[in-house]
């Protein structure tokens, strides 16, 4: 009777142990989406990328983003071309990242269809400018994929972006930045 | 002698709204019908990246370039965007080619583990440098369309 509570025990014990690490583990996608709108009274602007390389720990929080500036598509290929070459210099500084925490990941159950909303913070590198950003991420399990989306907005002036005085009614100071990816777990 | 100048001065004025209306209205690269700056493998192309990202971009980025290479594994997972996964170095290299929603059929037919040819446009390295969960590395081509193989 001994024998079999022990190995009941055991039985359960690395049955929680291999839980553990599978729900601890890094969920990773490289098709994320991200756009931005720029809204104004004269023009709006908006552009999208879907090939966002982002990943976060289930066990710490960690989360990272990693996003080519000339992978943004526009409907116009002026404004494509006026938004690498004169506003991102996208040549000279090619990426932007992302890289902070969910946190309260430990709320986030990876294993299990469900909802959950997050505080995420960290710190965003366009154009070798570094600034703290923070914004609410809603994340939803299902089927072992889970889904975040967010919202933040930025100024571009924040980050060394500088618009001519001619065209300074057309683009926003108040960026609208849209997060959609669908994460998978990494074996 | 003043009609000459109307003349002149209308020319000028209707030139600049043609250069205007152009200019804005330019449209996209059509990968299809540009001409590729380079025919190279896939290997050459993440060679080029990783020996000099600066100088790469430089050459490459925002170029048409037609791409042969391994075919690893179709990426699916966008409904916006297909791609496919080319080998780029036979280690966290890769190649990854971004192709129109209109292509997702032809990007299904495709076989993992053969050697496909593409024509896109480049766009840059994604190597996330010290990001420790985004260790891989890829050169990204969007706009990619397939080419029959020699």
């Amino acid at each position: 009777m001994k024998n079999i509570s022990i190995i009941a025990l055991a039985t359960i014990a690395i049955i929680t142990l291999a839980f553990r690490q599978h729900s601890g583990g890094v969920y990773k996608t490289n098709t994320g989406n991200i756009s931005f709108f720029s809204h104004t009274p004269v023009e709006d602007i908006a552009a999208e990328n879907h090939k966002v390389k982002t990943a976060f720990s289930s066990a710490n929080g960690k989360l990272q983003f990693s996003v080519l500036i000339k992978d943004f598509e526009f409907e116009k290929a002026l404004m494509q071309e006026h938004f690498n070459e004169n506003y991102m210099e996208s040549t000279k500084y090619p990426k932007a990242t992302f890289s902070g925490m969910i946190e309260n990941i430990g709320m986030v159950e990876v294993t299990t269809d469900g909802t959950y909303t997050c505080s995420v913070s960290g710190k965003l590198t366009m154009k070798d400018v570094t600034k703290e950003v923070s914004t609410t991420a809603t994340f939803t399990v299902k089927g072992g994929i889970v889904n975040a989306k967010a919202v933040f907005n930025v100024n571009p002036a924040d980050y060394n972006v500088k618009i001519p005085r001619t065209v300074i009614n057309k683009i926003s100071d108040n960026i609208k930045i849209s997060i959609d990816a669908d994460y998978a777990h990494q074996h | 002698m003043k009609r000459p100048l109307i003349l002149a001065l209308s020319l000028l004025v209707l030139g600049a709204i043609f250069f205007i209306y152009t200019s804005f209205n330019k449209k996209h690269t059509d990968v299809a019908t540009a001409d590729a700056l380079q025919e190279l493998s896939a290997y050459e192309l993440f060679a080029a990246f990783d020996a000099s990202e600066t100088e790469a971009t430089q050459k490459y980025a925002e170029q048409v370039i037609t791409l042969s290479g391994l075919l690893l594994h179709r990426d699916l997972s966008n409904d916006q965007e297909p791609q496919i996964i080319l080998e780029g170095d036979g280690n966290d290299g890769f190649i990854r080619c971004g192709f129109k929603e209109e292509y997702l059929q032809n990007a299904m037919n495709l076989t993992d583990g053969n050697d496909v040819k593409v024509k896109g446009l480049c766009k840059g390295f994604n190597d996330a440098g010290d990001l420790d969960l985004l260790a891989d590395r890829d050169v990204v081509l969007s706009n990619c369309i397939l080419i029959a193989l020699d």
